[in-house]
């Protein structure tokens, strides 16, 4: 595309805002929707159906039960308790035992919780927004040992996702999840770690080659003594390195704030991050001309998220033939997309489980560059499994996964009964809700044989238990088919 | 319509017409089928059953640790706090040992069945473990863009995984770009249950569904690239499952096997070599060795599981008589630091050993253990490119041409 820019998107006569349009707005910005909730957004204007998405704050979100970690807390108090005293071995042991495996067990719940928040929220890019920075400001088990470290993050990243990036640089380069996935809490003077100061550079703020091996370790020093306590950041000063540094050229004795304000001050920084928001939301490989502007506009912006999504949203490239259902969904696309596009009743427990054998699990991140994108989610293996996915939301059980229940579930639902007279008018309206654009004739006729006929116009209506069965396998065939993988 | 197009585009596109469905798993994936990738891998004179297994420890492992120095002053005084002490290190000679966690792999190497070769990296040594491990897996440090891996490339030379899907099998979650080809794209699998399709509960049938499965997931000309990679890799995934699946079917088992993820892992190698899967290379992965903190309990862990995993391995090789078919090749994307950080750790580093197992091998020490005072940058400096060590592979075990395969004549290391 040679006039890829970040040209705002003017609907038009022939190239109209619709619902393919806003379809792919909510997947991406999202979760994806119902068919109502498409021609909703596609009813309203288009520069106001970008601000309902992204000014997200104005919409009041449902209460949700947040993780209680108050026992845990207790417990772990109680810890250091006994391990001060004179307790016996045996039961400073038995606690912590017991107290590793509720910690275990917040983890799940954590888990479950976060997946159920991504399945109901009103607020879809909000947890979108999470989950990008679960993916790149990545911490996570088994490095992160305490489940309510992780809470805590998530919440950060609710809280400061579509903010200011700098702020959000330095609040994570204070965050006990992240000091001890990265190893910070134990960076000393005298003796660093280069764990987090590597990675700040190389995966979080610049890319690699805008920086050397010396400035990694200049930073690691700068960064000594940044450690927690509890769940709070505690700077320890007789661990800090006091001394110069030499850091991307500048000398000072500099710490850790100073290492962020030179990182923003350099070229890289402002390209960075609009890059992997762009490959995020819209597509890989991005043009550098519109990276380019996407920069200045974030730079000027003084590291304000929020204009460069709506950028993004609001521009032409992003409606474009490279950007339309070319993405293959993450495993939380697909599970919780799946989720809300049926209204399925399935215990969040099976889902989170299922997106962990598709790969994706939340809270353990396959390594700190996050999780894979494109291809990288889809192999011979994980198609299978995404494939048979729809066995939890349509029978309650898939292979891998003990089998919840395994009672047929409603499917009469995924349809409007009142219109539909033929066989393509079911094939229609479930196209429409899973695949949301319109299918090639050769697939479409082999959907149709799952109604047992060869030809649009044969007359069908839901009654009796054959046409439920029909239905059935209708909507597990699409949901095994290569157009149900992307959004 | 050459038979390279027709095998690559054909077998899934046979799978259009709906009535040639059992053509194909008859016919042209059957294990006597014309195209058998034992029949067409290895140049004459190389055996054509032999296997090649590529462990990944990933993160980084410390070398040093590992093939400990234990006569090495400039070891102890760089690693105060987790240096192995001298009295457990198993000795291979009067200056090296192994981490005693490595004691199961010790027999395979008393019985030359293990090679050591140290100090292996590559000029210019990247300290991301991205950019490190994507090196080792295209086998290209200058960075030049290599879409293919190096098994992938050796793949490609023969063109087995275009014909086979089976061909390259990748034990986890994800393909590593290594095993990444430009004719077709091997077969990932993890749980051997969940590897097959399954039709609805309560639909019209398993057999009529199965059907139309073949018809929505078969690829068609001139379809976007995407798409297009989804169709194969669900059709390669429908042919390959049941076969997988069978092979695993015959094991018989009776080795007991550590509990460990990668022991699994391993055992599952096993399990689809003595079925007889028609498979070249697998690939396995461990995580775990980016040590940065509390280096001490975490790596001797997992030297264990490396050991102990390899050694079972072997005994259930043994067992079905296919020990002598295997090599099994470890690699990690870099070694750490000589000396150790404030938090019991170590981090990045450069030079490390790499360790091969097999029967058909010379064991022993190859390479030297780089100098601990000479360094660069506070790192090991690498006498012998892991290039080297691939290529070795590649012409003695596999019976390839490395030269075309890794773009240079690299010296072979005498191993095999």
């Amino acid at each position: 595309m040679a006039e890829a820019s970040l040209r705002r998107f003017q609907p038009s006569a022939s190239n109209p805002w619709n619902r393919v349009k806003a379809a792919h707005l909510l997947n991406r910005a999202g979760f994806g929707g119902t068919p109502e909730e498409i021609t909703r957004l596609a009813s309203m204007r288009f520069e106001a159906a970008v601000e309902h998405v992204l000014s997200y704050e104005q919409i009041q979100d449902s209460a949700f039960q947040e993780v209680d970690f108050s026992e845990l807390r207790q417990m772990y108090a109680e810890l250091i308790q006994l391990r001060r005293g004179r307790a016996g071995e045996q039961t400073v042991r038995r606690l912590a035992q017991q107290t590793n495996r509720a910690n275990r067990l917040k983890f799940q719940e954590l888990r479950v919780n976060w997946l159920g928040r991504m399945i109901q929220t009103k607020r879809p890019l909000q947890e979108k927004m999470a989950l990008f920075w679960h993916g790149h400001l990545v911490s996570g088990l088994p490095e992160t040992r305490v489940a309510e470290h992780m809470a805590l993050q998530i919440d950060l990243f609710r809280r400061m996702g579509t903010g200011n990036f700098k702020d959000l640089i330095l609040a994570i380069s204070r965050d006990p999840a992240m000091l001890s996935y990265l190893d910070n809490n134990t960076n000393r003077k005298g003796k660093p770690n280069e764990n987090y100061a590597r990675e700040l550079l190389e995966l979080f703020t610049m890319g690699i080659g805008n920086y050397t091996e010396e400035d990694v370790k200049e930073a690691a020093r700068a960064f000594t003594g940044w450690t927690f306590a509890g769940s709070e950041f505690v700077f320890r000063r007789n661990q800090h390195d006091e001394g110069v540094k030499t850091f991307l050229g500048r000398t000072g004795s500099w710490d850790g704030t100073d290492i962020i304000n030179i990182i923003f001050e350099q070229p890289a920084t402002a390209r960075f991050l609009p890059r992997k928001l762009w490959e995020f939301f819209a597509y890989l490989s991005p043009e550098e001309a519109l990276l380019e502007d996407l920069g200045g506009i974030f730079r000027r912006s003084n590291w304000e998220i929020k204009p460069v999504l709506r950028t993004m949203f609001l521009a032409e490239a992003f409606y474009s033939e490279r950007s339309l259902r070319t993405q293959i969904k993450s495993p939380a696309q697909l599970v919780v997309g799946a989720v809300r596009m049926t209204g399925a009743d399935v215990p969040e427990q099976a889902l989170v489980r299922s997106m962990d054998l598709m790969g994706q699990v939340l809270l353990y991140p396959p390594n700190v560059g996050g999780w894979p994108k494109g291809h990288g989610w889809v192999n011979t293996a994980s198609i299978l499994i995404r494939y048979n996915f729809s066995g939890l939301l349509l029978s309650g059980g898939m292979p891998g996964l003990r089998q919840a229940r395994a009672i047929p579930a409603r499917v009469d639902h995924l349809i409007d009964a009142g219109k539909v007279r033929t066989a393509g008018d079911v094939i229609q309206q479930l196209v429409e809700r899973f695949i949301q654009e319109p299918l090639e004739g050769k697939r479409r006729w082999g959907l149709l044989r799952a109604f047992g006929t060869n030809h649009e116009d044969t007359p069908w209506t839901l009654d009796g238990a054959r046409s439920q069965e029909q239905l059935r396998s209708a909507v597990h065939l699409i949901m095994s088919m290569p157009e149900f993988q992307l959004v | 319509m050459t038979r390279r197009e027709f095998v690559k585009k054909g077998l899934t596109m046979i799978a259009v017409g709906a009535t040639a469905p059992s053509f194909i798993t008859r016919t042209a994936l059957a294990m006597n089928n014309p195209w058998d990738v034992t029949q067409v891998t290895s140049r004459s004179g190389s055996p054509d059953d032999r296997i090649l297994v590529v462990v990944q420890m990933g993160g980084g492992n410390d070398g040093l640790n590992s093939i400990v120095p234990f006569t090495n002053d400039a070891y102890y005084r760089a690693r105060p706090n987790l240096a192995v002490p001298q009295k457990d290190v198993i000795r291979l000679n009067d200056d090296l040992g192994f981490h005693p966690s490595l004691a199961k792999v010790k027999e395979l190497y008393d019985k030359g069945a293990m090679a050591v070769v140290q100090g292996v990296g590559y000029p210019n040594p990247s300290r991301s473990h991205f950019k490190s491990m994507e090196i080792w897996h295209t086998a290209d440090p200058e960075g030049r863009v290599v879409r293919y891996g190096w098994i992938g490339r050796y793949f490609d030379s023969k063109c087995p995984v275009c014909e086979q899907p089976t061909a390259g099998v990748n034990v986890g979650q994800s393909m590593p770009l290594a095993m990444q080809a430009e004719n077709g794209m091997g077969v990932s699998v993890e749980n051997p249950e969940a590897f097959q399709w399954m039709s609805a509960f309560n639909g019209i049938g398993a057999r009529e569904e199965q059907e139309l499965f073949r018809l929505l997931n078969a690829p068609a000309p001139n379809e976007p690239g995407t798409i297009d990679f989804l169709r194969h890799t669900a059709m390669n995934a429908y042919v390959s499952s049941e076969k997988v699946r069978d092979s695993v079917r015959a094991y018989k088992g009776g080795i007991e096997y550590p509990n460990t993820r990668f022991a699994a892992s391993m055992q599952l190698i096993a399990q689809m070599i003595s079925g007889k899967l028609p498979t070249k290379v697998y690939y396995a992965h461990m995580t775990g060795f980016d040590t940065h903190a509390n280096q001490r309990g975490a790596h001797e862990n997992l030297m264990e599981q490396l050991a102990d995993g390899v050694a079972a391995f072997y005994k259930d090789l043994e067992a079905q008589g296919n020990a002598d078919r295997a090599v099994v090749l470890a690699f990690s994307e870099f070694g750490r630091r000589v000396a150790e950080n404030g938090s019991g750790g170590t981090d990045h580093g450069t030079a490390a050993p790499m360790f091969v197992f097999g029967q058909a091998l010379k064991g022993g020490l190859y390479g030297q253990q780089p100098s601990l005072t000479d360094l660069s940058d506070g790192d090991l400096r690498h006498a012998i490119d892991f290039r080297s060590v691939y290529a070795t592979i590649l012409d003695r075990w596999l019976g390839a041409d490395p030269q075309k395969i890794l773009g240079h004549n690299f010296d072979r290391i005498p191993f095999i």
